[in-house]
């Protein structure tokens, strides 16, 4: 019998064995092959952006997904070996030279990736096409599908040249185990008793308070300008904070769990019950083992978590803000009386059903104020950075109280409209550009307003954050009552006109807006609500899809490392199942000891990563994004999705493990 | 005396195998005795431990133990039924490998569901009664062969069986382990009342039984009593049978 033969006998014979390690490589190339067929497809790439920009990031994360996939398949490939050793070791026995053994190891790699590879292509190409046809939608693109080949030859050479790599890799590291373990190890690999472990107190503590003082720090920069991440540096603290959680993590899962564990074992009364007399000491006796296994996971899935997370929030979050950037669905300013109605006629082309035009006079007001509010200062003082060269004059933009109201109702914001305070003639509404540390301290707040030269105090009755105007139009405005207004307006001149144009009939029309921004000759002060969200979306998908590209292997990466961790733990350690039936345990109280057994192992990634991820979330939205919605909790949204899912993609997993797991033991 | 075992034309047929395993097999064993079974590889000693003791289940005949007929036993109940009446120990020692050997002692008792302080005070005397007292906080991969077979004991004893089933427990040890280990079974019998039953090849091993049945091709062909608690003059009685059986082979 020649090696290939054998090599294809064995896959035959231990088909049940390979099929989820061929089922996992097949889905690792799918994703692989599917992203090389995107970032080959020009012709979408020049759609989604002209500039390069997509093309380069492509590169980026092609470097990242290799060595991804190279990582993966080297420690499943290493995984499979070792339970194999034995079968080597009679190999050798046998009088088959080393050489023999990895050729006959290299060609059972061959065929498995031959294998994966023909079904990942096949599933990669499928798996492209409706990401075109998702993109196409999403981004409202013309692109002729039938000029993109189902599969891309460039994209299934690339494939195929880098699956060879893999076999090389694979072989390499093969040869290493082979020629560095003897004929005695091999033989007696699998039997190797796990020795007893005696964890101290020292590093455990150490791992608990390394853990938590990531954490602390990672906290603290919720405290704004006392925070140590803006006294000492961003940079320093960040690191400081990663290296802590990473060390911490290291300690946390190789020596504090087990020694909370063992400790926990000092409570007689729950551990001696049928489960945890199995479950607690297997814990602590297989922690030695799966220690790295499990470090590693809880640093993927903390990554893929927080990567997932970070990508969602950066694309939800804008789009979310999009309602203060520019809440009028077309606004800009009136450069000349004319533009009015060329806008009006314009609109009518295309608009069926009911239309506003609000226009706002927005009038500049000095006041005498020692300290405004940041919104009405900024820019107004020499050595304000970039703006030396046009200094804003300190004051109010002020609008009227019945406008603001027209606008809200508008913008259908109708909760705010409804709740809008009445203002008496000294009283005035506070637009907030970002939300206060505490809001409280603004109200009631006097700023005297320079009015026809008299100053005329008035008082900030409420603050918010329904800004009426764009912030490319407006930054810091002020609502004043009618009256004060109308004395405004008899005394001076606006400085800007504002049309703001709202109407369900003319939402999401980008033909309508870009016709208009030829009239205005592209003007900058031209803001449009659902343009700016296509924009973002057109901006950040193709982001968010190369990121996904990489979350999805990760997942899939963590997901089948745990499976086959799991099962092979308990596959290993049958013969105990089949004491503890002998000594009365049912089929049932098996199954809660292997799901117990596989719930622990499955959770530490799992809530480490998701805590890792609640904490790398805070520090960014808070220190790297602007805060614009203030701390609703609305927009945590899609890192609580982002947990779910991963939760759901962990719990399918779970269950799956569960089940092979119960099928192995529970024959009977 | 009330049978606390009682067999009665037990068959076992292995649908590869063709021919019967045990043929009509019957026998009776009361509380107290502890009975060797004795014969050649392949006689259907280990067959008749199993089906005894509910790991396996027999083509036909009847098998009571406390007078309950294992045949009329589920699954779950069979388990429930192994928990609270039958103790086992093996050839290969079966110790649960992650556990301690405390630990693995007092798996049968918290099945039973007994206080924690309880289960400390009746692994403690067992574990001082079989001499491993020093190695309770060791795992199994820590103690020789012999101190190994006596935590396999300790553990089958400790939740007071009806029946004590042994296959082949001096199988691996060397033999003052394995004297260790007879010893240490005679005196839960004779201490402990605990019944025992033990499969072995080695005649030495069958000395310490007070019965022993000796097995070939399924059948019990002959039935050896110890009568005067000699165990040297019945060690002699059973190698002559045994030599005897060989002859006539």
């Amino acid at each position: 019998m020649n090696t290939l033969s054998m090599a294809l006998k064995n896959l035959r014979n231990h088909f049940s064995f390979y099929a989820l390690y061929l089922f996992s490589v097949s889905l690792v190339i799918t994703v692989f092959f599917a992203f090389t067929s995107f970032s080959m497809n020009y012709i979408m790439l020049e759609k989604i952006s002209a500039d390069g920009r997509v093309e380069s990031m492509c590169r980026d994360v092609s470097v990242f997904l290799m060595a991804f996939v190279v990582f993966y398949m080297a420690y499943s490939n290493r995984f499979f070996l070792k339970r194999r050793t034995k079968e080597l070791g009679i190999y050798a026995l046998l009088g088959y030279r080393k050489t023999t053994i990895l050729s006959l190891l290299t060609f059972e790699n061959i065929l498995v990736c031959c294998g994966a590879f023909f079904a990942g292509l096949l599933l990669g190409a499928i798996a492209h096409k409706y990401i075109i046809i998702g993109i196409t939608a999403l981004l409202n693109l013309s692109v002729d599908s039938s000029q993109i080949p189902l599969f891309n030859i460039n994209a299934i050479v690339k494939t195929a040249c880098f699956i060879l790599l893999v076999v090389f890799v694979l072989c390499v590291s093969n040869g290493r185990f082979l020629f560095k373990t003897s004929l005695m190890e091999l033989i007696r690999f699998e039997k190797k008793a796990e020795k007893s472990m005696k964890f101290h107190r020292l590093p455990a503590l150490l791992g608990l308070i390394m853990t938590l003082s990531g954490y602390g720090l990672a906290l603290d920069i919720l405290r704004s300008s006392k925070s140590l991440w803006i006294s000492i540096g961003f940079y320093p603290i960040g690191m400081l904070t990663v290296m802590l959680i990473v060390i911490g993590t290291i300690f946390f899962i190789s020596s504090f769990l087990p020694y909370a564990i063992k400790k926990s074992k000092s409570n007689k009364r729950a551990f001696y019950t049928e489960t945890k007399i199995i479950t607690t000491p297997n814990f602590i006796y297989r922690i030695r083992s799966n220690s790295k296994t499990l470090i590693m996971l809880t640093l993927l899935s903390a990554a893929t978590l927080s990567i997932s997370s970070v990508m969602a929030l950066t694309v939800y979050y804008p789009i979310a803000a999009v309602s203060r950037v520019a809440p009028s669905e077309i606004e800009f300013r009136i450069e000349d009386d004319a533009q009015v109605d060329v806008a009006k006629q314009i609109v009518s082309q295309y608009a069926v059903g009911h239309v506003t035009f609000i226009q706002t006079d927005l009038y500049k007001v000095k006041s005498s104020a020692s300290q405004l509010p940041m919104e009405y200062s900024v820019g107004t003082a020499k050595g304000d950075a970039d703006n030396e060269k046009i200094l804003r004059e300190t004051g109010f933009e002020c609008i009227s109280y019945t406008n603001y109201l027209s606008l809200l109702q508008a913008q259908h914001k109708d909760r705010a409209a409804a709740s809008l305070p009445e203002l008496r003639d000294k009283e005035c509404i506070l637009v907030k550009y970002q939300p206060g540390d505490d809001n409280s301290t603004e109200t009631g707040n006097t700023y005297p307003l320079l009015i026809n030269g008299d100053y005329v105090p008035v008082t900030v009755k409420e603050i918010t954050l329904d800004n009426p105007l764009s912030f490319a139009n407006s930054i810091g405005t002020l609502i004043v009552s009618d009256g004060i207004y109308n004395q405004i307006k008899a005394s001076a001149t606006p400085i800007t006109r504002i049309l703001s144009i709202n109407g369900k009939a003319i939402e999401d029309n980008e033909t309508l807006y870009a016709e208009i921004s030829n009239m205005l000759n592209q003007s900058p002060y031209l803001q449009g609500h659902s343009h700016r969200i296509n924009e973002l979306f057109s901006l950040n998908s193709s982001t968010f899809l190369l990121i996904g590209f990489l979350v999805v292997l990760f997942f899939i990466a963590t997901g089948s490392i745990l499976y086959f961790n799991n099962m092979s733990a308990i596959s290993d350690t049958k013969s105990d199942y089949e004491i503890l039936m002998k000594m009365g345990y049912t089929n049932r109280r098996i199954k809660k000891i292997i799901k117990k057994q596989v719930l622990t192992f499955y959770s530490i990634p799992f809530i480490l990563g998701m805590s890792d991820c609640i904490f790398a979330t805070i520090v960014y939205k808070t220190g790297l994004m602007q805060n614009l919605l203030g701390n609703t909790l609305i927009q945590y949204v899609p890192v609580i999705l982002s947990i779910a899912l991963t939760a759901l993609i962990y719990l399918i997993y779970y269950f799956l493990t569960v089940r092979t797991c119960c099928k192995a033991v529970c024959k009977q | 005396m009330t049978a606390l075992l009682e067999a009665k034309e037990v068959t076992k047929t292995y649908k590869k195998a063709g021919r019967p395993s045990l043929k009509k097999v019957s026998f009776r064993v009361v509380e107290g005795e502890f009975i060797g079974i004795m014969g050649a590889s392949g006689s259907g000693k280990t067959t008749l431990l199993n089906v005894l003791s509910t790991i396996d289940t027999p083509t036909g005949g009847d098998i009571w133990i406390n007078g309950i007929n294992l045949k009329k036993l589920g699954h779950t109940s069979a388990a429930d039924f192994r928990k609270d009446n039958l103790g086992f120990i093996f050839q290969e020692y079966f110790l649960l490998d992650s556990l301690t050997i405390r630990e693995n002692i007092s798996v049968p008792l918290t099945l039973q569901k007994l206080p924690p302080k309880k289960i400390e005070s009746m692994v403690r005397s067992l574990a001082e009664r079989f001499g491993i007292a020093s190695q309770l906080n060791k795992y199994p991969s820590e103690l020789s062969g012999g101190q190994r077979q006596r935590a396999s004991a300790a553990r089958a004893i400790v939740k007071q069986p009806s029946i004590l089933f042994a296959d082949e427990p001096t199988g691996a040890l060397d033999s003052s382990s394995a004297t260790e280990l007879l010893n240490a079974l005679q005196e839960a019998n004779q201490e402990l009342h605990t019944t025992i039953l033990m499969v072995t090849h080695d005649a030495y091993a069958a000395s310490f039984a007070n019965r022993i049945l000796i097995f070939k091709d399924g059948c019990i062909i002959k039935e050896l009593c110890k009568d005067n608690g000699n165990r040297r003059a019945f060690y002699e009685s059973i190698t002559s049978e045994i030599a005897k059986l060989d002859t006539e082979r």
